[in-house]
């Protein structure tokens, strides 16, 4: 794990645009998937929202959740090691990070409670 | 600070008398009289142009606002036909978003952006005139149709299938999709100029995260611009071509659905808000400092917002269509995502409380202009916030509740803040102060006019009153807010022709106005004032992100040439290039003096507009042709070509030229250009899977009709010239220049060769373009490909010419490496091309 | 000038010009209206007012508060601080205001408004709904009613509905976008050519409403007015019967009196208009029960007698642009006698 977060060298600028990004591709995949879904197999309104489709959507925004976690979390301890301009890299990524992580969550939480196709 | 920088400065040599410096450097840099003066690439000039044309794009937008509020103050009102009114609404939308909100506030870019950042001039002067001469011409195009009562006529967003043939017969919508395009050129130039120049040309030492805030903003803005704008240039020509020539894309009949054009609108239309409102909100972080007499509280929350801001807002265009029928599943996510953006607009209001809570706040003029701008912003802000709401967002969608609301936040978020950065940056202009009598009557009466124009509109929304409509009818309970709305407009239009009678006269009644009058802490206040076409004499080293707040004495140093490249012997206009993150020096940059090519290509670019509105096919494609050749022939006068740079000599112990390296600011617009271009093809591979997967009457033939054999010859050909580019790059890399022309020729023939086949594939595919969207879409994706295929073929036949002229080689091997970034963009874009349209279909079927 | 006779939609009528006050303007007579949001008709409507009303004073406390702190900030002394204190406080105005209060007040808010919007899902229901077809044109209104008992109904600019129960309105385009929109009832539906999509309202009882196509839609966006009015159960069942197209067929022909105007007709208007018994639909509204109708036009003007041969001589100047040819070529008698017969169509 260190070593992984080591090589992604989390002191650089382009870490402020990697976790919207990936927040981006996950909204894009979410919401694509779920029209997609819709078009070709939607399930019945009766099933409320107990349907392959929440489930899978929720699957993918966890997955999308760790990940994003992880790197809030490594960015926040490496700005920790360091003084200057590589802090305050880190900190501000740590800080998109954590903001993509919450924007993750906050928008996933239609999920848990909307029937998919209606 | 104030010692010479030994390393830079020519050895021995005490700095040269700065009177015979400046007179030298502006026999470099002046501007030419006369009709050369159309050739000037000067940012200064240009910023300037740009603003006084949006100042006058702004004026008749206004006067169209006074025509709609004067028809609707009354009930049962003739004083436009319905035909008229729906012209002057569309042109008012149009006029203020394409040809006001954005070309201004990227004219004050342009003009502020090397000042603060210590530059002599934006990256690549000949296109920031391109990008003048291509809004003014497109401006002018669009804002004629008024005058021939042709006007689009069908709402600013044109929606589809209103805007198509079939319902707006006349040439209204011909002239907005053609005439927005065209501006959308300069949009995008400036955009990808203001990028590389943020990040490549900021003076020695200003690192990342001592930039000034302001170019934060406006390095966000310009990335949203080249992301942002090409979805709405891929549905103006789709629906351009849908009219002119007949290919069903929003044509349900056809295969194609009028919500694909909603997408590709909006997907550009909602990062549009924030483009508006990311460089206004600049000005205020700019401002807010200086008045508050102390640094900025939070500058890394500032710039996590502006992040924030720039990427959340790609992920709301949907909150514009919630009534379209989309599951609502769907709009929850865009529900939630709009509210999201809330957070990042609360840090930055936060963030200036914060700033002026904690420094000693005066009251001048412009923060007059700043409170404003809270006040309604604020308020637009939270109806933002209600608008996300889906349930909410159902009823009153498309009242007057959304006129208002957008009102708030476009006059209040950016408006406001204009004005308050112009009543600040005045005095560098001119060299004068603004009246402040003048000025605060001005303020107070635009300020209450306005509030009672839109905030009386919020209830008549509520009441139920639509947008766009022509007149209403008496008993509705909507009379006296109409009338209270009309009346407070004009109270407003008074207080504008004040603000603009104030700017006019100030220049030549203004007092003289100090050096830095407001004690502000940028580089800019370093010019002289006005200031001159080099900005500065010598450019500092920046230790910190106050410069003049920590050594007063900078501007008389770098005026007196005390710092860096205060040398004009050479005869080029130089500046430095360095690195993005740290601020080291890497190159010298060189920038070409002034031109006559991009005017002539913009009036080349103008015919093809004109010559499609009239429908003259075969004069549009001259005029692509000679516009092609214009372009090319500015890219000639590049590199060591000897009107680049006539002495490429550099003083002892500087770096060497940029066009002698491998990594000149040239790379950096190619890959910004191309990130425009792959949100472009982005758009086009949305536009294909959306109407595949979601068109109601989608018809897709059971085979393919492309060649997949011969799409795959095609790949493979441009596959192997691209890998015999990087050869040879890789080779430059080493200094090796061996068979590097015979090189260029061969993978030039490649390109060809590429070209050809696919042209094979197209015309053998047999393609009922106007038929199905099928067909259609298909052939607007290879007619990508050969566009681009044909256009890396000839670049690198030109490349091999400049070998033999001595323009490249391993002396000056820069350009190579710059082509070779094109080429892989084709590569990789035509293997998804052939994947998406002739591979996928086999596999999946239809 | 606008030749309006009588405008339509004015049983509510509410006094203009209570300028006195505007704040009291606001909240005595403000409210109400036709096409007020404010004044709900249906549990759908009543239940986004009240989300208005709450978000309305919890927006109004933030931005009081914070352009008072602003405000503020420019007033205050001076204190000297620490850079420490500096940073404390900064820290505090920045997570508290920049932070806390948007995401509190965003997550309080979707959990409000998601259940509310559900209302207006078609979710399936222990008993299927009455179904309302309701079909854009530019710039009329073409209601059908396909479960009617006997056989469909079909009528124009106007939408008779029962009340006290749901109703799903299927709606579509046959040109343009337009969008179907009662304020009083509840959120707008987008009418797209090619798809169909489904709103549920409900009427809390008998009463007439506004409506107006709210998705700009051409020349006429604004005289594109629909007539709507929420009926008993009973008397709702009684309206579709009457409208069975055996009965219409009987009245078609009934009568010699009107025998060249329906000659008139056949020879003019019957390549566009259905007239139950005569001619078949077209592209423009059906006027089989067009003298049983409130309004001509799609609300231009009230029907009354001679409205309609008012209508058929000056609609170009009434509606400028409408898709119906200008009748300069007929001869007056024949259009009075053509209005004269029309506004007899009713059930």
């Amino acid at each position: 794990m260190t070593t992984t977060m080591q090589r992604l060298h989390l002191t650089h600028p382009l870490h402020f645009v990697i976790g919207l990004t990936l927040w981006c591709t996950w909204f894009v995949a979410v919401y694509g998937g779920h029209a997609v879904a819709c078009a070709v197999a939607p399930p019945a309104p009766e099933q409320g929202v107990f349907t392959l489709v929440n489930a899978l959507l929720l699957v993918v925004s966890f997955v999308a959740i760790g990940i994003l976690a992880a790197l809030t979390v490594g960015c926040y301890r490496m700005a920790k090691h360091h003084q200057g301009r590589l802090r305050f890299n880190a900190t501000v990524s740590a800080g998109l990070y954590l903001f993509s992580t919450l924007g993750v969550v906050f928008a996933a939480m239609p999920i848990i409670g909307i029937p998919p196709c209606l | 600070m104030t010692t010479i920088n030994r390393e830079v400065t020519p050895q021995g040599d005490l700095p040269e008398n700065p009177e015979r410096l400046h007179n030298d450097l502006h026999e470099i840099w002046g501007n030419p009289r006369g009709l050369k003066a159309l050739t000037i690439v000067n940012h200064t000039t240009l910023g300037l142009r740009f603003m006084v044309t949006g100042m006058v794009f702004f004026l008749i937008g206004g006067l169209l606002a006074m025509l709609v509020r004067t028809q609707l103050a009354l009930p049962d009102q003739d004083f436009m036909s319905p035909d008229i009114y729906n012209q002057v609404i569309t042109m008012h939308g149009t006029v203020m978003m394409f040809l006001f909100a954005i070309p201004m506030l990227e004219g004050l870019a342009i003009y502020m952006i090397p000042k603060m950042i210590g530059a002599r001039d934006l990256v690549c002067p000949r296109l920031t005139s391109l990008g003048y001469w291509c809004y003014l011409f497109g401006g002018i195009i669009l804002t004629f149709s008024l005058v021939l009562e042709m006007a689009p006529d069908s709402g600013w967003f044109m929606y589809t299938p209103l805007s198509s043939s079939e319902y707006s017969p006349n040439l209204g919508s011909d002239f907005w999709l053609l005439g927005i395009t065209f501006v959308e050129i300069s949009a995008l130039s400036a955009g990808v100029e203001l990028v590389v120049s943020i990040l490549r040309t900021r003076t020695q030492g200003m690192a990342l995260h001592k930039m000034p805030l302001f170019a934060w903003y406006i390095l966000a803005m310009a990335l949203m611009i080249v992301v942002g704008f090409p979805p709405l240039i891929l549905g103006s020509i789709l629906l351009e071509l849908e009219r002119a020539v007949g290919m069903p894309f929003f044509e349900v009949a056809g295969g194609g659905d009028p919500i694909l054009w909603q997408h590709l609108f909006w997907l550009f239309g909602h990062p549009e808000v924030y483009i508006i409102f990311l460089p206004a909100a600049g000005i205020v972080s700019t401002l807010i400092p200086v008045f508050a007499g102390r640094p900025i509280v939070g500058y890394g929350w500032v710039v996590f917002a502006i992040i924030t801001t720039g990427f959340i807002s790609f992920g709301l265009w949907v909150h514009h269509m919630f009534t379209v029928g989309i599951p609502q599943l769907a709009q929850a996510f865009f529900s939630a995502a709009s509210m999201l953006v809330a957070v990042p607009t609360a840090i930055q209001v936060f963030v200036w409380l914060a700033t002026l809570w904690l420094g000693k706040p005066k009251m001048k003029l412009p923060m007059l202009w700043i409170m404003g701008f809270l006040i309604i912003f604020v308020c637009g802000g939270l109806t933002g916030v209600m608008l996300a709401l889906v349930p909410f967002n159902w009823q009153v969608h498309d009242t007057h509740f959304v006129v208002a609301h957008m009102h708030y936040v476009l006059v209040g978020g950016m408006f406001f803040p204009l004005i308050a950065g112009l009543y600040y940056w005045l005095p560098l202009f001119s060299g004068r102060m603004p009246s402040e009598t003048l000025g605060k009557w001005g303020f107070w009466l635009t300020f209450l006019g306005f509030n009672g124009t839109f905030l009386i509109m919020h209830w008549t929304g509520l009441l139920g009153m639509p947008r766009r409509v022509y007149s209403y009818e008496t008993g509705m309970g909507w009379d006296i807010f109409n009338l209270l709305s009309s009346m407070s407009s004009f109270v407003m239009s008074a207080g504008i022709a004040m603000v603009l009678l104030d700017f006019a006269l100030h220049f030549r009644f203004g007092k003289p106005a100090k050096h830095n009058p407001w004690n502000a802490d940028t580089l800019e206040w370093a010019n002289s004032m006005p200031p001159s076409a080099y900005n500065f004499v010598s450019l500092p080293k920046i230790e910190t992100r106050h410069p003049l707040w920590d050594d007063p004495d900078l501007p008389r140093a770098m005026a007196a040439g005390e710092h860096s490249l205060a040398v004009a012997t050479h005869g080029r206009r130089e500046m430095w290039g360095t690195d993005p993150l740290t601020g080291k020096v890497r190159e010298i940059i060189h920038l070409p003096g002034n031109s006559w090519w991009p005017l002539f290509a913009a009036m080349a670019l103008a015919v093809v507009c004109i010559s499609l509105l009239t429908r003259l096919y075969p004069l549009a494609g001259i005029a692509v042709v000679i516009a092609a050749l214009f372009l090319l022939r500015w890219s000639w006068e590049n590199g060591a070509h000897p009107k680049a740079a006539p002495d490429a000599h550099v003083a002892p112990g500087d770096p060497s030229l940029h066009s002698r390296t491998m990594d000149g600011p040239g790379l950096w617009a190619m890959s910004i250009t191309m990130l425009a271009n792959g949100s472009f093809f982005l758009s086009y591979l949305f536009g294909w899977f959306y109407l595949w997967t979601v068109s109601p009457e989608w018809r897709m033939p059971e085979t393919s009709p492309l060649s997949l054999v011969g799409l795959v010859v095609a790949a493979v050909a441009l596959t192997v010239g691209g890998g015999i580019l990087e050869k040879l790059v890789r080779g430059l890399r080493q200094q090796r220049d061996a068979g590097l022309a015979i090189g260029m020729f061969s993978i030039s023939a490649l390109g060809f060769v590429q070209v050809g086949v696919t042209l094979w594939v197209l015309l053998s595919a047999n393609l009922a373009v106007t038929e199905t969207s099928h067909d259609a879409i298909i052939m607007v994706g290879l007619a990508y490909a050969l566009l681009h295929g044909g256009l890396g073929a000839v670049l690198t036949l030109l490349q091999g010419l400049r070998v033999g002229y001595g323009y490249v080689g391993a002396h000056a091997p820069f350009e190579p490496a710059v082509v070779a970034q094109l080429w892989r963009y084709n590569v990789v874009t035509f293997w998804i091309i052939v994947g998406a349209l002739a591979v996928l279909p086999r596999v999946i079927g239809s | 000038m606008r030749l309006s006779i009588q405008r339509l939609t004015q049983q509510r009528v509410n006094l203009p010009g209570v300028p006195l006050a505007l704040l009291a303007g606001l909240l005595l007579t403000g409210c109400a209206g036709d096409k007020s949001i404010l004044d709900p008709a249906g549990q759908a409507a009543r239940d986004v007012v009240m989300i208005w009303w709450v978000m309305l004073g919890f927006g109004t406390v933030v931005f009081v508060t914070v352009v008072a702190l602003w405000l503020y900030a420019f007033k205050r002394k001076e204190v000297t601080r620490t850079p420490v204190q500096e940073r404390r406080i900064a820290r505090r105005w920045i997570i508290g205001g920049g932070i806390i209060l948007p995401v509190a007040s965003i997550t309080a808010l979707l959990a409000f408004g998601v259940p509310a919007g559900q209302r207006l899902l078609p979710l399936p229901l222990g008993e299927p709904p009455e179904v309302i077809e309701v079909i854009g044109h530019q710039w009329w209104w073409e209601v059908r009613y396909p479960d009617a008992e006997g056989g469909e109904v079909v009528t124009s600019n106007q939408l008779i509905m029962p009340a006290g129960e749901p109703v799903d309105f299927h709606v579509t385009g046959a040109d343009v976008i337009h969008a179907f929109w009662v304020p009083r009832l509840g959120g707008k539906i987008d009418m797209i050519p090619g798809r169909v999509n489904k709103i549920r309202l409900e009427a809390d009882e008998p009463a007439v409403f506004g409506a107006q196509c709210a998705e700009f839609c051409g020349a006429q966006h604004t005289q594109m007015q629909l007539y709507v009015e929420a009926v008993e159960r009973d008397e709702y069942d009684a309206w579709l019967a009457a409208r069975q197209t055996d009965e219409l067929t009987s009245l078609a022909e009934n009568d010699q009196q009107h025998e060249p105007a329906r000659e008139a007709f056949m020879t003019h208007c019957a390549s566009c208009h259905r007239v139950a018994g005569l001619s078949t639909a077209g592209e423009g509204p059906d006027l089989s029960d067009l003298g049983s109708r409130t309004s001509l036009g799609a609300g231009i003007m009230a029907m009354e007698e001679g409205a309609v041969t008012h209508w058929l001589k000056h609609h170009q100047r009434l509606k400028p642009g409408n898709k119906m040819p200008p009748h300069d070529d007929i001869e007056t008698a024949t259009l009075e006698s053509l209005g004269a017969w029309l506004e007899t169509l009713t059930p």
